[in-house]
């Protein structure tokens, strides 16, 4: 098991840079996970990582030893791959023995590693069929059993989950955290769906165009969110942002309406952020704000109600159970926290 | 036939239907005939060959008297010719197709100095025909000495420019890059990779290029007429046309018109056996591209 440590890291492609100075320790034993936006780089940041791309600046440790200029195999990790990458042409139990006749291991030895593995993974039945005769969650376990057989110092995962059906999904997701408790193994997992992150990881890394956003328990994110970026990334749906200018207690925004909230704002505050779940939906005429609710989801678990301010865009509020009391083209007030909301300056930094 | 965007029943498929199996029953002829001509003229004795209609057989059946006469002709040296082509096609072909593989691998799959350029080369050599390389070719093998030996034939039949290009675009799709990175994951060495993950899984293309480069250089004619002088170590084609030039000019080979036609049949059959085998190869391992999602 091992703690990766990344220093500096930087990487371009040609004069386009796609990782800008990352710094990044992971424990051991820790699940982080990678997420951000398609083109972030976040499966480059893992590519470095796993040594299949060499980095333009910078060092990667493994366990304190640099291994930048070291091989994938060298690094003694194993990856799973978003389309698996299955060895075609070889039955399952080849396609897992593979890494492990490079390395030279006796047959038995193999051959006992591949059965316990198998067995771990529920797919002892299938050892001898190919991977074309496999289901897609199937072919996922096999390329998990390959990864796990080699015994290595870490898991990289790149997006192993977007090839599956929405609820095979969920079942892998919770085999990987299975699996993770069971190893105890350093994992990184690239995904671009918040959900998988906040669900699997110990830490969450958010990249956005080459940079780490935000480092961070996946309730410090939800939570405590360092920029705009991160706030409206992680949390589904994402929180509502408002662009405000302050005036001691009170809050005037863009199309001029005043809301007093009873708390000072600091004078750099530019955008005010509230989660769904932190604004209050109330009779017309009360509140902070006065809207008209467009459209209702109902998840049965949950009701959406999205409700249109005019100039100031739509904003989401969430109600636990199923509302009735509310439908599409009503007049509401909508109510706020001072103490609840999250403060941005204009560069899109938090405050406070 | 389908054609996309129209439904099986309607007019206007049916009339396209018409249309283009019209058109390719006319290209079907256009390439049989010659066939057909060779396949006729065969059955025939010399003086019916000259006498009866050219697209249809003569009353008497002289194919197995012609047959006779092409193996026992100059001490059955048509049969030598046969094993020379053999041998000079087979080399080529399987070396061609290993060439090709190898470097349409390398540009498929890796990024190295020169890449773009090299592959400019490749696709520009496809447009030369060879016969235009043919004389300086000669003039570099001679001095190094090496004409009048079957490495003067079978050396540049192994550069194969179009098929190159075809391994190219097959591995390109055929081959994923995860698939080479998991294997590189997996410890394995890039010529390990490619000779036990890639390889089998390229068993389709491999089979087109080697059959190309077989019958391109099965009916090479003007590379072994200059390189080669024996007639021992004729191919067929310089072989046959050896005999018909002999023919032509009258002392006494009027004879052989019939024996150089049967030879012409003969050399094609190794050639459509060697498709209908390969043919397998090109079905069974379509589908064997690679595993998606």
């Amino acid at each position: 098991m091992a703690a990766i440590e990344l220093r500096n890291v930087r990487k371009a492609f040609g004069t386009v840079e796609v990782i800008g100075n990352v710094n990044l320790s992971i424990e051991d034993g820790a699940f982080v996970i990678f997420v951000g936006p398609s083109g972030s780089g976040k499966s480059t940041l893992l590519r470095l990582v796993a040594g299949l791309e060499d980095a333009t600046a910078g060092q990667i440790l493994i366990d304190g030893t640099d291994v930048t200029q070291l091989g994938p195999a060298e690094r003694q990790l194993s990856m799973v791959f978003q389309s698996y990458a299955l060895y075609p042409t070889k039955t399952v139990r080849q396609n897992m023995s593979f890494g492990l006749e490079v390395a030279r291991l006796p047959k038995a030895d193999i051959r006992t590693r591949v059965d316990a593995v198998a067995d771990i993974l529920k797919i002892g039945e299938y050892l001898d069929r190919k991977p074309r005769a496999l289901s897609g969650g199937q072919r996922q376990r096999v390329a998990i059993g390959r990864a796990i057989v080699r015994e290595p110092v870490a898991f990289l995962f790149d997006e192993p989950l977007s090839n599956l059906d929405a609820a095979l999904r969920v079942e892998m997701r919770i085999e990987i955290a299975k699996l993770h408790q069971r190893l105890g193994a350093t994992m990184i997992y690239v995904t671009h769906d918040q959900v998988e992150a906040m669900t699997l990881a110990d830490r969450i890394v958010v990249l956005d165009r080459g940079s780490i956003q935000q480092v961070g328990t996946p309730m410090e994110l939800y939570q405590r969110p360092a920029n705009l970026f991160v706030a409206q990334f992680i949390g589904s749906p994402k929180m509502n942002v408002l662009a405000v200018r302050p005036d001691g207690s009170a809050l005037v925004f863009a199309d001029g309406r005043r809301a007093d909230l009873g708390v000072s704002f600091p004078p750099r505050l530019a955008h005010v952020g509230f989660r769904p779940e932190e604004v209050q939906l109330l009779s017309i005429g009360q509140g902070h704000l006065q809207g008209k609710v467009e459209v209702v989801e109902r998840l049965g678990s949950d009701t959406f109600a999205h409700v249109g301010l005019g100039e100031l865009g739509i904003i989401t509020a969430r109600m636990p159970g199923n509302v009735l009391s509310i439908s599409p083209g009503q007049p509401v007030g909508l109510g706020l926290s001072g103490n609840q909301l999250h403060q941005f300056s204009r560069d899109g930094s938090r405050l406070s | 036939m389908s054609i996309v965007g129209k439904n099986a029943s309607s007019a206007k498929f049916r009339r396209n239907r018409w249309l283009l199996t019209g058109l390719l029953s006319l290209y079907f002829i256009y390439t049989f005939m010659p066939l057909f001509y060779v396949i006729t003229a065969a059955t025939k004795s010399n003086q019916d060959l000259f006498s009866t209609f050219g697209l249809w057989f003569a009353e008497d059946f002289s194919l197995w008297e012609n047959l006779a006469t092409l193996f026992t002709i100059q001490d059955g040296i048509f049969l030598k010719w046969m094993a020379n082509t053999a041998y000079y096609s087979s080399v080529s072909a399987v070396g061609a197709a290993l060439f090709s593989t190898l470097a349409g691998y390398a540009f498929a799959k890796y990024r190295f100095f020169g890449k773009k350029l090299m592959f400019a080369l490749v696709l520009g050599a496809v447009m030369i025909p060879q016969t235009a390389l043919v004389i300086p070719m000669f003039l570099m093998l001679s001095s190094m000495g090496l004409t009048n030996t079957s490495l003067a034939v079978i050396l540049p039949s192994l550069v194969f420019p179009p098929g190159v290009f075809l391994m190219w675009a097959y591995i390109d799709d055929a081959i994923s890059n995860e698939l080479i990175e998991a294997g590189r994951m997996d410890g394995a060495g890039e010529v390990h990779i490619f000779s036990s993950i890639a390889f089998r899984m390229l068993m389709p293309g491999f089979a087109t290029v080697l059959i190309l480069a077989f019958v391109a250089s099965w009916n090479n004619y003007f590379l072994p007429l200059v390189m080669l002088n024996k007639p021992d170590m004729f191919p067929i084609t310089v072989g046959l046309a050896q005999l018909y030039s002999t023919a032509i000019s009258g002392t006494g080979g009027v004879l052989l018109f019939t024996v150089v036609m049967t030879g012409a049949l003969v050399s094609i059959v190794p050639v459509i056996a060697a498709f209908l085998i390969m043919q397998r190869f090109w079905q069974g391992g379509l589908g064997a591209g690679g595993v998606k999602a």
